[in-house]
C-alpha cells in the first residue's frame, strides 16, 4: 500500500455511523461486552483476592499456588477464548469464562505481589500480639494495601472490558464479533463508530475507578453488575457432554514434521513484532509521559496529552491489529505497530505517574536551588522515577511477547496465526501444540524478567520469600 | 455541586447496567423456546447484517410455527461447533464445513439451492491488472475467503494446484474471513486478485455495492457441489420436515424477497452421497 493511498482510507473512517438505527442494534453487543467482563472480574475478585493472601501469609504450599498462577497467567486470554469456544460454544458464555479463568490467575498472582511488598512492621506488630493468619491477612495486609488493591483492581477491570472485546473476536460475542464483522466488510465508518464506542466506554471506566479510588465503598456497586453478568451468560450444563469429548479431541498434542519445521521462523516473527513494538511505545511514551505528568507539564497541554494517550489505551492491541491489518495488509508489522501504539498510551500513563509519584523531598531539595522545571526533570524526576519506569516497561514487554502471539490471530504473522489457523481446520491437536508452545515461550520470559527484577533488587515488584 | 455530578455520573453508570441487563434478559428469556438457526458468515457477521436477514427469520417463524433465532457466529469454525455443542438446530453450512461438520458432529443434510448443485468459484482482479490466467499469479498478493470455504478456499486452491501455482510457495496470500471481504479487497487494491464465490460476487454487482467498472473475473472454477442447510443430528424427525418443507415450498412468485436473501431461485433436497467428490478433494489438499 503506498503512502499517498492512506489519506484516501483515513477518509473511509470518517464520519462514523452514528444513526440512531445502528446505536441501536449496538446496544445489546455493548452489554454483553460489559457484562462478560464484570461477570469474569466478579470471579476473578472473588478467588484471587484470598489466593493472594495465601501466598502472602505463606501458608504451606504457597510456592506451588503461585507457580501455577504465574503457569495459568501465562496463557493468553484470546487462547484461552479460542478453548473456550470449542468447548463452551459460541457466545458470551465462552468469553466470560475465558475471562474468569485468565484474571483470576492475574488477580491472584498481582494481588500476591502487592501483598508480599507490604511494610513489614506493622505486620510483625501484628503476630507479636498473637493474630492468627487470617486476622494478620484481615488487618494487616488488605488495610496496608488497600489504595494498591483499588488500584490493581480497576486497572484489572479495564484490561476486563478491553479483552471482553478482544475475546468476542473469535466468537465470544459483544462488541469485538461486531467490530470483525465490519472490518471485514471494510465497513470503516462503522467501524470507527464501534472504536469511539469502545474508546468512550474505557474512559468512562476510567473515571468510575478514579472515584473508587477516592471512595472504596463505591467497589460494591460492582458486584449487582457481576452478578448479573454471571446469571446472563452461566455455561448451558447440557453442553457438559460435549466440552469434555472436545477437549479429549485435543490431546494428545501433536504436530507434522513440517510444520515443526517452521516453528523457528514463526517464534522469530513473534518476538520481533513484541521487542520492535514495545521499542516504538518506549519512543513514543517518553515524551509523552513527561507532557503528561500534572506536576511538570502545564495542565492543560497534561490534560490534552492524557487524551490522546487514553485514546491509544483505550483500543486494545488486537484492535488497532485489525485496523492496520486492514490498512497495511497482513504481516507482522501491522502487529508491531500495533502493539507500539497500545502500549504508548499504557507506558505513558504509567510513566507520567512514576512522575507524580515520586518522592517530594529530592524533588523539592533540587527546585529549591531555583532549577529550572527541565532540570527538576532530568536530575530528580527521571532518576527517581527510572524504577518504577523500568518495571514498567520490562513488564510491558513480557505483555507484548503475549499480545504479539495473540495478534498473529487477526493475520499479524507468528505462531498465533498458525495457531488460529489450525484451530479453524479443526485440527485440534495441532493446535494444542501450539498452545503448549505458546505457553513455554511466555512463561520462560515471565520467569527471565522475574529473575531479572529480582537481580536488580527493584523493591516494587518482590520476590516470593 | 462536584459532589451532585459525582453522584449523578454514578446514578447514570447504574442505569446503564440496569438497561442493559432488560434488554439482555428479554429475548434470554422470549428466546427459551425457540429454534435457534445458524448461518455461516460468507456475507459477514454483524448485527446489521442479521437485520437485513428479517424476513428468512420470520417466514420461518411462521412455517415451523415456532419462534427462530437467526445466528450468524464469527467465522465457519464455530458454526460447526455450535452444532456439536447444541447451540444452534439447523444451520447453513458451506460444502467443506458441512462435510467436516458431518464427520464430527453426524449433521444431517437437508436442503440446497438447485445452484449449489454446480456451483462455481470466481478468480477476480483489478479491470486494468495484468493478471489474464492463474499462472500469472505467481508471486502475487491473493485473497482467499474464510479459511473453511469452499468456494473462497478449496476449490480456487485446488484450481491452482491443478495449473501449477502452489499457493504455499508462489502466492502471498491472506484469507479475509468472507467473500464481500474478498471482493472489497480486490476492489480496494489490497491484493492483486482473489477468489470468490459467484452467487455472493453478483448479489455484490446487482445491489451495486462493488463498481463492476473495476473489477474483471479472469477464470472460472468447473462445477463442485457447495452449500446446504443441515440439522443437527438430535433434531427430532417432525422438525427436519417442517424446515425442509419451508423451503421446498419457496417460490419466486410469492418469496422474492426471502429467495433474493438466500441469493438462489429454487430449493432442492440434499444428500451426502453428493458430497463425496468434495471430501476427496478436501483430503488430498490436507484441509480435512
Amino acid at each position: 500500500m503506498s503512502a499517498g493511498a492512506l489519506p484516501g482510507f483515513l477518509g473511509e473512517f470518517l464520519p462514523p455511523d452514528l444513526s440512531i438505527g445502528y446505536l441501536e442494534a449496538l446496544a445489546r453487543p455493548v452489554m454483553q461486552t460489559l457484562g462478560m467482563a464484570a461477570g469474569g472480574m466478579l470471579i476473578a475478585c472473588a478467588v484471587g483476592l484470598p489466593l493472594g493472601l495465601v501466598i502472602a501469609t505463606g501458608a504451606a504450599g504457597t510456592r506451588l499456588l503461585y507457580e501455577l498462577l504465574a503457569g495459568l497467567r501465562a496463557i493468553p486470554d484470546l487462547t484461552l477464548a479460542i478453548l473456550c469456544v470449542v468447548v463452551f460454544g459460541i457466545g458470551p458464555p465462552a468469553g466470560m469464562l475465558a475471562l474468569a479463568i485468565f484474571y483470576t490467575a492475574m488477580v491472584g498472582k498481582v494481588f500476591a505481589d502487592l501483598f508480599l511488598s507490604a511494610e513489614p512492621g506493622p505486620l510483625e506488630a501484628l503476630r507479636t500480639t498473637g493474630a492468627s493468619r487470617a486476622q494478620v491477612a484481615l488487618f494487616g495486609y488488605i488495610p496496608l494495601k488497600l489504595k494498591d488493591l483499588l488500584t490493581h483492581g480497576c486497572y484489572s477491570f479495564e484490561c476486563a472490558v478491553r479483552a471482553a472485546v478482544i475475546v468476542g473476536a473469535v466468537g465470544g460475542g459483544g462488541l469485538g464479533t461486531e467490530l470483525v464483522g465490519t472490518l471485514n466488510a471494510f465497513d470503516y465508518h462503522r467501524a470507527t463508530t464501534l472504536i469511539l464506542i469502545l474508546v468512550l466506554i474505557m474512559s468512562l471506566l476510567d473515571k468510575a475507578s478514579a472515584l473508587i479510588r477516592r471512595a472504596p465503598r463505591l467497589v460494591f456497586l460492582l458486584f449487582p453488575a457481576g452478578a448479573a453478568g454471571l446469571w446472563l451468560y452461566r455455561p448451558d450444563l447440557v453442553a457438559i457432554g460435549h466440552a469434555l469429548s472436545a477437549f479429549s479431541s485435543m490431546l494428545p498434542p501433536r504436530l507434522p514434521a513440517a510444520a515443526i519445521a517452521r516453528i523457528p521462523r514463526l517464534l522469530g516473527e513473534t518476538v520481533a513484532t513484541a521487542a520492535g513494538g514495545t521499542a516504538l511505545a518506549v519512543v513514543l511514551a517518553l515524551p509523552l509521559g513527561l507532557a503528561a505528568a500534572r506536576n511538570l507539564a502545564p495542565s492543560a497541554l497534561a490534560q490534552a496529552i492524557r487524551l490522546v494517550l487514553e485514546t491509544l489505551r483505550g483500543v486494545p492491541e488486537v484492535v488497532w491489529g485489525l485496523v492496520l491489518v486492514s490498512l497495511i495488509g497482513i504481516g507482522p508489522f501491522a502487529g508491531l505497530v500495533a502493539l507500539g501504539l497500545h502500549s504508548a498510551g499504557v507506558l505513558g500513563k504509567l510513566y507520567g505517574e512514576s512522575f507524580e509519584n515520586v518522592r517530594l523531598a529530592p524533588v523539592q531539595a533540587i527546585e529549591a536551588t531555583g532549577a529550572t522545571r527541565l532540570s527538576v526533570a532530568c536530575f530528580a524526576l527521571v532518576p527517581l522515577a527510572s524504577g518504577p519506569m523500568a518495571v514498567h516497561t520490562l513488564f510491558r514487554l513480557e505483555w507484548n511477547l503475549r499480545a504479539a502471539t495473540v495478534l498473529g490471530m487477526i493475520g499479524a504473522g507468528g505462531i498465533g496465526e498458525a495457531l488460529y489457523e489450525a484451530q479453524q481446520l479443526f485440527f485440534y491437536r495441532e493446535m494444542m501444540a501450539y498452545i503448549l508452545i505458546t505457553w513455554a515461550i511466555i512463561s520462560l520470559s515471565d520467569g527471565l524478567g522475574q529473575r531479572l527484577r529480582q537481580r536488580l533488587g527493584w523493591a516494587e515488584v518482590p520476590a516470593l520469600r | 455541586m462536584r459532589k451532585s455530578s459525582r453522584r449523578s455520573a454514578i446514578l447514570a453508570t447504574v442505569g446503564w447496567l440496569a438497561v442493559g441487563i432488560g434488554a439482555e434478559m428479554a429475548p434470554a428469556i422470549a428466546a427459551e423456546d425457540a429454534l435457534r438457526v445458524g448461518m455461516v458468515p460468507d456475507a459477514g457477521a454483524t448485527q446489521v447484517s442479521i437485520e437485513e436477514k428479517a424476513p428468512l427469520r420470520d417466514y420461518l417463524a411462521k412455517a415451523l410455527g415456532r419462534p427462530v433465532a437467526l445466528i450468524i457466529p464469527t467465522n465457519y469454525n464455530a458454526t460447526v461447533e455450535a452444532l456439536g455443542n447444541g447451540s444452534l438446530d439447523f444451520a447453513y453450512l458451506g460444502g467443506l464445513t458441512y462435510v467436516k461438520a458431518h464427520e464430527r458432529y453426524g449433521v444431517v443434510p437437508l436442503v440446497q439451492r438447485d445452484s449449489d448443485r454446480e456451483f462455481h468459484s470466481l478468480f477476480i482482479t483489478a479491470a486494468n491488472s495484468p493478471v489474464r490466467t492463474l499462472r500469472d499469479l505467481k508471486g502475487k498478493r491473493f485473497a482467499f475467503g474464510d479459511i473453511n470455504s469452499t468456494s473462497g478456499h478449496l476449490m480456487p486452491y485446488a484450481a491452482l494446484a491443478e495449473s501449477g501455482i502452489d499457493a504455499e510457495t508462489d502466492l502471498n496470500y491472506r484469507y479475509t474471513g468472507s467473500h464481500p471481504a474478498t471482493a472489497k479487497a480486490v476492489e480496494a487494491g489490497i491484493v492483486d486478485a482473489g477468489a470468490i464465490d459467484e452467487s455472493v460476487y453478483k448479489a455484490m454487482l446487482a445491489d451495486h455495492k462493488l463498481d463492476a467498472a473495476k473489477l474483471r473475473i479472469f477464470y472460472t472454477t468447473p462445477a463442485f457441489v457447495d452449500y446446504v442447510w443441515v440439522a443437527r443430528k438430535d433434531v427430532g424427525q417432525k422438525e427436519r420436515d417442517a424446515f425442509t418443507a419451508a423451503f421446498l415450498q419457496l417460490d419466486k412468485a410469492q418469496n422474492g424477497n426471502i429467495l433474493a436473501i438466500l441469493r438462489g431461485d429454487k430449493f432442492v433436497r440434499a444428500t451426502d452421497a453428493e458430497y463425496g467428490d468434495l471430501r476427496k478433494i478436501a483430503q488430498e489438499l490436507k484441509l480435512f
